[in-house]
């Protein structure tokens, strides 16, 4: 990151201000759109989200659908290089990132760090998960705007497999949703996840530790 | 509460559409203006104000034209498609075994007109906010004026001149539908060798029977119609769902204590 580390070498700059609200925009979003389908999708709930209920929650699910959409859209426009890298970002591997695979449920269950192969700017799993986000996102956004402006004029089979798509995709993006709050939050290893999307900071000690090959390109940076 | 059906009796019907008054009229639904596409059908297809219409399907053979008339309404299937997909409960089986609508508690998804095997419930929607409802026949059973719990027939078969319409107990019509197929293949002048009876299994039992004197194909009704696969992968999906939210949340929580209780360990030594 070219404009990371401004400050001083113990604290490193990890999020900018635009990235991080696209990702409070996006996240309040897609919880919304989580608690919205959920209420529709699920038969348990029908008899309390009947009639007018009912209309009102597929309302406000189609505007957390434009709000979802937006922020990451709208960088997009501005920032279309940006955009690029952090989905190329998530397609680059070496063999740190096979390295991480093998060490890493040693490392998440309290092993031994040093065990751990140096990572970049995001680290295998932040990898994976941004995979798994990009195509995540993919699969609701098109087999959403089928439904929403094809209801009727698309064959029924066609609109019948987009909704179960767009049940799979929810299902695995709630597994995903649990898993990415803790290890942002609650996981003791990750203890300045959480600080780093609020502020933008972390410490160097932080940085080093999690993600050694970033912070020595951001240590070369501020040397020069 | 006995299974009630209506049986169309194709080799009946004269297409005199009595049929599609009779339901508009009953069920107060609007009359709509209708284009001509080369045909005598008219309207050229359900809508959510129009439950019921006759289709008529051209057939030329030997030289020689013929029509060949089939009722086209809800088939009120036992094994419903839109009862299973339906998220509110607003579908569901009555006590005559069809399928009504509970207008109150539609939230105008449209799930029902996507998953029909027949494509029959038809959406009267607001494009962009996704607000509507849905419509279909419900067999007379409308609240507050419901036909078949006060002792009478449904409009339609009410209004049929020829009897090509007749309702009835199930299992009687079935019998009867049998009888009639039996009669139209007997052998003579203006037998009907294709002739069969049409619902008596599909879908668990349909609640609207036909006499055909041809192959449903021909008549464009599905030969086998199924409940679409992804019916099925729903009702395992919904169960599957809490095994994979509740599975990734112990593992979370397993791997929050471990982490947790050896990260302390480290730091006492």
């Amino acid at each position: 990151m070219a404009e990371a580390a401004r400050v001083s070498p113990n604290v490193v700059e990890r999020f900018t201000p635009t990235a991080r609200w696209v990702h409070w925009i996006h996240t309040g979003a897609f919880i919304e759109l989580c608690l919205s389908g959920f209420l529709i999708f699920l038969p348990w709930f029908g008899p309390w989200m009947t009639g007018s209920v009912g209309t009102w929650i597929r309302i406000i699910h189609r505007v957390g659908v434009v709000v979802f959409v937006a922020p990451p859209v709208i960088y997009a426009i501005f920032n279309p290089v940006k955009v690029w890298y952090f989905i190329e970002e998530a397609f680059v591997w070496g063999k740190d990132d096979f390295g991480w695979i093998k060490a890493a449920p040693s490392y998440y269950f309290g092993g031994d760090p040093r065990l751990m192969p140096p990572q970049g700017y995001i680290n295998t799993g932040e990898k994976l998960f941004r995979l798994a986000m990009v195509f995540g996102v993919a699969a609701f956004v098109v087999t959403g705007f089928i439904m929403w402006f094809f209801k009727g004029t698309v064959a029924p089979p066609v609109y019948q497999w987009c909704l179960l798509v767009h049940d799979v995709a929810f299902i695995l993006a709630v597994a995903f949703l649990f898993l990415h709050v803790q290890l942002a939050m609650l996981h003791p290893r990750m203890d300045e996840g959480i600080l780093a999307m609020i502020d933008g900071k972390v410490s160097g000690h932080y940085a080093k530790s999690h993600h050694g090959k970033w912070y020595e390109q951001v240590a070369k940076e501020e040397k020069d | 509460m006995v299974e009630k059906a209506i049986l169309f009796d194709a080799t009946r019907c004269t297409a005199c559409r009595g049929c599609q008054v009779a339901c508009k009229q009953w069920n107060e639904l609007k009359g709509e203006i209708s284009t001509f596409t080369g045909t005598y059908e008219n309207p050229s297809d359900l809508s959510a104000e129009t439950w019921l219409k006759i289709r008529f399907t051209e057939k030329a053979e030997d030289g020689t034209f013929s029509w060949l008339f089939s009722r086209q309404s809800c088939m009120h299937c036992t094994e419903a498609a839109c009862v299973d997909v339906c998220p509110t409960g607003a579908l569901f089986h009555n006590e005559y075994g069809s399928v009504s609508l509970d207008k109150e508690k539609c939230i105008g998804c449209g799930y029902c007109m996507e998953f029909c095997p027949f494509h029959v419930p038809r959406l009267d929607v607001e494009r962009f906010s996704g607000a509507g409802k849905m419509s279909k026949c419900i067999l007379c059973t409308n609240p507050g004026f419901n036909r078949i719990s006060a002792g009478l027939e449904p409009a339609c078969v009410k209004t049929c001149p020829t009897d090509a319409l007749i309702f009835g107990d199930r299992d009687e019509l079935v019998a009867e539908g049998r009888r009639r197929v039996t009669n139209l293949k007997t052998p003579h002048s203006r037998a009907y060798p294709q002739a069969n009876l049409y619902g008596e299994t599909e879908l668990g039992g349909l609640h609207v029977l036909y006499v055909l004197a041809d192959s449903p194909e021909v008549y464009g009704l599905p030969a086998d119609p199924q409940l679409p696969i992804v019916n099925r992968v729903r009702d395992i999906l919904n169960p599957l769902r809490w095994v994979v939210w509740g599975g990734m949340a112990g593992v979370l929580l397993f791997n929050l204590v471990v982490a947790r209780i050896r990260q302390n360990l480290a730091k006492e030594e």
